[in-house]
């Protein structure tokens, strides 16, 4: 009987359909009942009965009675617009239509924007735009959130009481400052010299610079904190030159400051030609030891398209002693450029330095780079690899017939 | 999510949204499953009068959304309708909605609209390639071929490039016409495949073939066919284009790999200035060679044998009939190890000429220039591609250039399990669509994809007129 009844229970529900979609064309044949039967409709649901015909092409009319004002609005302006304005009426349409591009865009970023030679271009300079755009948004909320909790812990400690006595006061920067500058000017007199080729400006795009630059920032922040720092030396360093007006973006004022020692000269003309060790990794040169009478020279360069050999041949041409960090030796590299970052180098650099150890020296290499340290050989480490996956291949396939026998002799128990 | 099979109600579609993860952008993912299951329209329309209902509005992404659908079903009416409240909504469209209306109208008997909308996106942007050929579909199917031509050219002088269906079709819709300026154009368009080198896939060889034959009065047959080593189509024994360069594109071509190749920005990248100087003086006074060697490319083809074993092996295997070798090899080779045998390199000495540069200098750029150097008999054997050299060259037109002087000069030793090498000859004609006025060859492939740039079709189509 139940049964009986759920059958025609969705037989029911069934033909609902069916009779719906004869309803909606019939509304379609006569568009001037449409609004009729909309209202019965709405009366209809009122009366709390659910399940029944729909107006399909309501949207439409509720799209086009709220433009009616506004298209009234729009027809006088003119529709001539100049080629910036419908740069930007584009964008506004790309977001809406949910592509990554920025909110705001300022004209200078316009003028970049329409400049770019190829669309993939365009599209890849408005993502960075509104990836630039996201980070700043999240950075700002979340110093107005430490704000707040701030007043927050403010507002509870007056309450508990006025005020603290110090016995200090806190000016623990400060000394800090003070003290790294002090070892900053020892190694300025004292220190062992470092090198940063800045000749490669034709080499790279604004945006290369750019990084070029925030990766310099970086190490010279390093090597400022460090023990025993380098005496560091931007060579080849022109004056109004890119790299030149980006330190300033980053130093302002502090760029006047810095100790360290900038020079429009050749690293040729300031040492002795056969102390200087040029580091790049396509040298086939490795470097075994950190030598602490040689002068290191570190191309200031980033590389985001395919240039190799840049600054091997500048050293080539020059004359210079070559080296490139043993990465192979001690690494079992994985995926990765074998070119690292400038600041990575520093890091490494001022490690080698102070304990000669190439293992922690190393641990500045990006983990995603590389599986592991080796303490032998890779060549060896990579035939006993080898090995090790004939065997399991061998293996496997013996386990797999094994296997095979096995499922086929419980079966044939079974029966 | 499953979207729902018929139209739903707003509280039904309240609850849907409300049992979503992110109802923020419920809507969006709706919509996008409807199109993957192709969902009746009417569904779509329920959700968005439930959205306009609630928000007033509808946001224009799911616009766009909706009209995907609408044009993947062929609803004309609907899109017409969406390009309406589009067109009071915003003052301008992106390029996202104008390809989907373009396709959509394109397809219906309201082409010509599809027409005027391409006219309002040129005022805006550069069409894409799928507005173009959208268009020139339309046109073509109603027999306009004059227009779809026109939107060809204006095509590619706004160097976008067009598909091969594109192309393609062009042949299938000029079927049966008889029109002097129309065969004019088509013939163009097989000028245009022999420029950039690109070969028809199978169906497109086919429907090149069917509008040869069915050319009224032009008495065409076309075969298909293998063409022999010699280069002469077994067909009609017509003796297809050799591989030669002409004296200008040969002393272009030559030009240009000094400049790009082996200079490139800096001299020093790839070799030394000296280098490369004490390098000519050897070539000048030793020319002209018939074969250069890529010494250590052709040493490590079995990587059982000895490197110097297998550079033996293919210097007798070369060393025929007097011809004047060269190899090309590195300073390594020179120090004696158990890869390289003092003995068997000294022997090898006599019977060739050896370059031997620095370590870490690139041998491949000497290999190209002495070749060049040579002249055109001279061959060379890699079995490099020599891609990176080719990406080296900076335009369009010289790549191509290598690529057909590679074509015919390049030798490929293959292994076979015996000791001995078996040397794959250069081609000798050059595989591009060609004409003599009376016949066509047209080279090409059996699969849609082209995989490897640097292999060529054997077969071919072969058309002549009787």
């Amino acid at each position: 009987m139940q049964s009986a009844n759920m059958l025609l229970k969705k037989i029911v529900r069934s033909s609902v359909l069916p009779f719906a979609a004869q309803h909606g064309m019939k509304k379609d044949l006569f568009p001037l009942r449409r609004t009729l039967s909309l209202s019965l409709c709405l009366k209809q649901d009122n009366s709390c009965k659910p399940s029944e015909k729909l107006d399909l092409d309501a949207w439409k009319k509720v799209m086009k009675s709220g433009l009616q004002e506004e298209a009234s609005e729009t027809v006088s302006e003119p529709k001539e617009l100049s080629t910036s304005a419908a740069a930007r009426e584009i964008l506004q349409m790309w977001r809406l239509a949910g592509r990554s591009v920025p909110e705001n865009i300022s004209e200078e970023q316009l003028k970049t924007f329409m400049e770019c030679p190829s669309k993939s271009a365009k599209k890849k300079y408005l993502r960075y735009l509104h990836l630039k755009e996201l980070y700043k948004k999240n950075d700002k909320r979340k110093v107005e959130e430490k704000r707040e909790r701030r007043l927050e812990a403010q507002d509870q400690a007056s309450k508990t009481d006025e005020t603290k006595k110090r016995s200090f006061i806190c000016l623990w920067s400060n000394t800090m400052d003070r003290a790294y500058n002090w070892r900053a000017a020892q190694s300025m007199v004292f220190g062992q010299p470092l090198v940063f080729d800045m000749s490669y400006e034709k080499e790279m795009s604004v945006r290369e610079v750019a990084n070029t630059v925030r990766q310099i920032v970086l190490s010279e922040g390093c090597n400022r904190r460090s023990v025993d720092p380098f005496h560091i030396h931007f060579c080849n360093f022109k004056d109004d030159s890119l790299y030149h007006r980006e330190f300033i973006k980053y130093y302002r004022e502090a760029w006047g400051k810095l100790l360290i020692t900038v020079t429009d000269q050749c690293y040729t003309e300031v040492f002795p030609k056969d102390k200087l060790i040029y580091l790049t990794a396509d040298s086939p040169k490795v470097m075994k030891t950190f030598d602490h009478d040689k002068i290191y020279i570190v191309g200031s360069m980033v590389d985001k398209s395919i240039k190799t050999g840049v600054s091997l041949a500048r050293a080539k041409r020059l004359g210079l002693e070559t080296a490139a960090l043993p990465l192979e030796k001690y690494l079992l590299w994985n995926t990765g450029a074998k070119n690292l970052t400038l600041d990575q180098m520093m890091r490494i650099l001022l490690t080698l330095k102070d304990t000669a150890d190439w293992k922690k020296a190393l641990e500045f290499v990006p983990k995603r780079k590389y599986c592991g340290f080796v303490n032998k050989p890779v060549k060896e480490l990579k035939k006993t690899l080898d090995l090790i996956n004939m065997l399991k291949v061998g293996k496997g396939r013996e386990e797999v017939q094994k296997q095979f026998a096995k499922n086929y002799s419980k079966k044939y128990k079974l029966k | 999510v499953q979207p729902p099979e018929k139209p739903l109600q707003a509280e039904e579609w309240n609850k849907l949204r409300e049992d979503f993860q992110t109802p923020e952008i419920f809507e969006e993912v709706m919509l996008n499953s409807m199109i993957r299951c192709n969902s009746p329209i009417d569904v779509a329309k329920s959700l968005l009068s439930h959205l306009a209902k609630r928000n007033g509005d509808i946001a224009y992404n799911v616009l766009v959304k909706y009209l995907t659908l609408c044009v993947q079903q062929g609803q004309v009416s609907e899109i017409r309708d969406v390009y309406d409240i589009m067109k009071v909504r915003f003052k301008i469209l992106e390029s996202g909605a104008y390809n989907l209306l373009i396709k959509g109208l394109s397809n219906s008997d309201q082409w010509r609209m599809a027409l005027t909308l391409l006219e309002e996106v040129k005022k805006l942007m550069i069409p894409s390639r799928a507005c173009y050929e959208s268009c020139i579909k339309a046109a073509g199917r109603h027999q306009e071929m004059q227009l779809a031509f026109e939107l060809y050219s204006e095509m590619l002088a706004k160097d976008v490039v067009p598909t091969l269906d594109v192309l393609q079709s062009f042949f299938d819709f000029s079927r049966g016409m008889k029109d002097a300026e129309l065969q004019k154009e088509l013939f163009g368009i097989l000028l245009y495949l022999r420029e950039n080198q690109i070969y028809p896939h199978k169906t497109f060889m086919r429907s090149i073939k069917l509008w040869f034959e069915s050319i009224p009065g032009g008495n065409w047959r076309g075969h298909l066919t293998n063409i022999k080593d010699s280069g002469q189509c077994p067909v009609c024994h017509h003796q297809l284009e050799d591989s030669n360069l002409t004296e200008e594109e040969y002393s272009n071509l030559s030009e240009r790999i000094i400049r790009d190749v082996i200079h490139g920005t800096d001299t020093f990248r790839k070799t030394s200035p000296q280098e490369f100087a004490a390098f000519q003086t050897f070539v000048e006074n030793r020319l002209p060679f018939d074969i250069v060697i890529d010494g250590l490319n052709v040493s490590h083809i079995k990587p059982r044998k000895m490197q110097c074993e297998n550079l033996f092996d293919a210097v007798n295997c070369l060393a025929k009939e007097n011809a004047r070798l060269l190899v090309l090899g590195r300073k390594h080779m020179l120090v004696n190890s158990s890869n390289w045998k003092r003995e068997i390199m000294k022997e090898m000495q006599n019977k060739a000429d050896f370059f031997f540069a620095e370590n870490i200098s690139e041998d491949d750029a000497f290999l190209l220039y002495a070749t060049l150097r040579s002249g055109k008999h001279c061959k060379f054997v890699t079995r490099d591609f020599l891609r990176d050299h080719k990406a080296c060259l900076s335009d369009s037109l010289t790549r191509h250039l290598f690529r057909k002087w590679q074509r015919g000069h390049q030798i490929v030793l293959k292994k076979c399990f015996s000791s001995v090498f078996s040397p794959q000859p250069a081609f000798r004609y050059d595989c591009v669509v060609q004409t003599t006025g009376d016949t066509w060859h047209i080279p090409y492939k059996d699969v849609f994809e082209e995989k490897y740039s640097y292999r060529v079709p054997r077969k071919w189509l072969c058309i002549q007129q009787k």
